[in-house]
């Protein structure tokens, strides 16, 4: 009965949260698609392709903008809580689908990317709840998507650490409700990064402010 | 009888006519509320007031357009801090948009995650102007500039007097009574559209006169307190004056003043306007002309008659918004002696605090002022003894800031830098 559970919430839960989750996402799209794009028109004077690749790029280059050159360490805090928040991704996936990946250096290393994640999520928590620039501007969803993620963390690397059936059905029941959650929260901000930093990239890249100015 | 709109609503019809693709984008729930956009405001660094922070403006109008179109804040608004639109809200909006933002671009350009906070405020600033509660003076002025074209033929003579005073100027400045200054020259290479005053006319012309230029001097000015507005019909109106001006006199070229907004506008956000109606000229800014004089040798400088340290203060308009980086420092490198980059600069620069029409409103000094000190901050620490700006606007408000915090500074235009080191040639005859 417990293996059929661990089983129905492994796999059933998942692609059912997963396929609200995709739905959600695709709806979301269409909406933003429908809506009109008053696209840039004046001549070129740089490359809006180049924009577009160094606006994805920029993210992954700290000294390109003064807010990270200037808190490095934020920087470090993002790069560490988004690979915590991959790893801990990722394990939904290679769990139940791809588990003969899941030797145990890889189960650990995956659990102290989370971990890293996780002691990030509480800096990130502390300084929502001490700096008055941010909880000016926060709203109970900003404390309890980052308490949330912070769950799905802890849970995450008890299952990765200890692969205890307790601890894997706890995971993946924090995963669905996850999945259920996200698109109506602000965790959902990666998807509209995309358009973002694409807009971003077309508009400085074709004025020639960030990439391929004219000689 | 249709019952007459309520302000509110009739904002929050705007907001919806508004409501694009990238709008939708930067109202969403990509702004994660990070904060690393607050201390990239010259408001904030100046004063220390969360409030006035970046996220903090945008979130005004962000969490009203996110309770229209947002699914987690129609049903539980409490959550996400959704609200609905009040008139009080609106009177809030003046502050976050008009008077707290100078429409810089910093925010966007630090920002992680590309949240375009100005664009966001632009709107705000298009909802206000059409209920009504733009700043008043912003409104007069637009309206002022399509005034002067409904009523050219009462200008015209007054105007052409003017140019003619200068005119006279000019021969004495280059010791040639030939010289001109040519107004409604049809088939001129250039038209130059300049501001209101001699200052931005007098430098273009001796610098024209010396590359032997072929250029005739625009009836109009090239400002368009429209785009302060955010008022597309305003601002087109304002621009159609000279693209009609420059079709009619058949040039190649318009090449706007030493104005950021105005470039911008001519640059980049009138071909959206006429996209249905294409011009075959090119617009550039005098910047870009005075870089070509010099690097291609059609005009003489001698750096050692700008003999004194220069820094330069890039526009928001000409620089983060338009890309126009090297131009200057290529003039400044041939007609300086010594010239110190101010820290940050490029598209890293900070305000001025006279952006996004402020300088117009003399109610807002204070805060313009205030605004302005992480500038002086750069400038002072430069040590130079002059600060050249190729904005009238910025250095309207540059000459304010080096009395408030006493910068003891010259405040120069780039034009009249490039006129002092042009070495004379007798108008190329």
């Amino acid at each position: 009965m417990e293996d059929r559970f661990l089983e129905f919430v492994k796999f059933d839960l998942q692609i059912i949260a997963l396929s609200v989750f995709a739905l959600l996402y695709a709806l979301k799209v269409y909406q933003l698609m429908k809506l009109p794009w008053p696209r840039e028109m004046g001549p070129r004077r740089g490359s809006e392709e180049l924009g577009v690749v160094y606006s994805f790029a920029w993210l992954f280059f700290p000294w390109s903008m003064s807010s990270t050159t200037q808190h490095l360490g934020r920087w470090v805090e993002f790069a560490l809580y988004h690979l915590g928040a991959g790893a801990a991704i990722l394990g939904t996936f290679t769990i139940p689908f791809w588990p003969a990946i899941m030797t145990r250096p890889v189960s650990l290393t995956m659990a102290a990317l989370v971990i890293g994640g996780f002691i990030v999520g509480a800096i990130k928590l502390a300084r929502r709840i001490i700096a008055p620039e941010l909880r000016v501007v926060s709203t109970p969803d900003d404390y309890f998507s980052l308490a949330a993620v912070e769950v799905f963390f802890f849970f995450t690397a008890m299952a990765l650490i200890t692969e205890a059936r307790g601890w894997m059905i706890a995971y993946f029941l924090i995963t669905a409700a996850f999945l259920f959650y996200v698109p109506f929260s602000k965790i959902s901000h990666y998807v509209y990064w995309f358009f973002a930093r694409v807009f971003f990239g077309l508009r400085y890249g074709r004025r020639g402010i960030i990439a391929g100015k004219r000689a | 009888m249709e019952e007459q709109k309520t302000v509110v609503e009739q904002a929050k019809e705007e907001l919806e006519k508004r409501f694009s693709r990238t709008l939708a984008v930067a109202a969403s729930n990509l702004c994660v509320h990070c904060g690393l956009c607050v201390d990239q405001c010259h408001y904030f660094v100046a004063t220390r007031d969360p409030n006035i922070s970046p996220v903090a403006k945008a979130e005004q109008v962000r969490r009203v357009v996110k309770g229209e179109h947002d699914w987690l804040r129609r049903i539980f608004p409490w959550w996400t801090g959704a609200k609905e639109l009040t008139e009080e809200d609106l009177d809030k909006w003046v502050e976050a948009a008009f008077r707290n933002c100078s429409m810089c671009q910093r925010c966007v350009v630090n920002c992680p995650l590309g949240v375009d906070t100005p664009l966001v405020l632009a709107t705000a600033r298009g909802v206000l102007t059409a209920v009504g509660k733009a700043p008043e003076i912003l409104v007069q002025l637009a309206d002022a500039a399509i005034a002067r074209e409904e009523n050219l033929e009462f200008f015209k003579d007054f105007y052409l007097e003017q140019i003619k005073e200068l005119e006279a100027e000019l021969q004495k400045k280059v010791g040639d009574p030939e010289a001109r200054i040519p107004v409604g020259v049809e088939g001129a290479r250039f038209l130059y559209v300049p501001l209101s005053g001699a200052h931005t006319i007098m430098p273009a012309a001796e610098i024209f006169y010396h590359a032997g230029e072929s250029w005739t001097l625009s009836m109009f000015e090239a400002a368009n307190y429209g785009i302060f507005l955010n008022d597309p019909v305003r601002s087109k109106r304002i621009t159609e004056r000279i693209i009609r001006e420059a079709e009619r006199l058949k040039v190649q070229e318009i090449i706007i003043t030493e104005c950021g907004h105005a470039y911008a506008v001519s640059r980049w956000e009138a071909p959206k306007w006429f996209k249905d109606q294409p011009w075959n000229f090119r617009v550039r800014s005098i910047l870009e002309v005075m870089d070509e004089y010099i690097q291609t040798g059609r005009i003489q400088v001698d750096k050692s008659r700008n003999p004194f340290s220069v820094t330069y203060h890039d526009s928001c308009n000409l620089g983060r918004n338009s890309g126009l980086f090297d131009e200057p420092r290529r003039i400044l490198a041939a007609c300086v002696e010594d010239f110190r980059e101010m820290t940050p600069n490029r598209e890293r620069n900070y305000c001025c605090g006279g952006g996004g029409g402020l300088v117009a409103i003399p109610e807002w000094q204070d805060i313009r002022l205030e605004a302005g000190k992480p500038k002086a901050d750069q400038i002072r620490a430069t040590g130079a003894e002059a600060v050249v700006a190729s904005c009238d606007n910025c250095r309207h408000q540059l000459g304010e800031i080096n009395e408030h915090y006493g910068l003891n500074v010259r405040v120069m235009g780039m034009a009249e830098l490039v006129a002092n080191a042009i070495v004379p040639n007798n108008g190329k005859k």
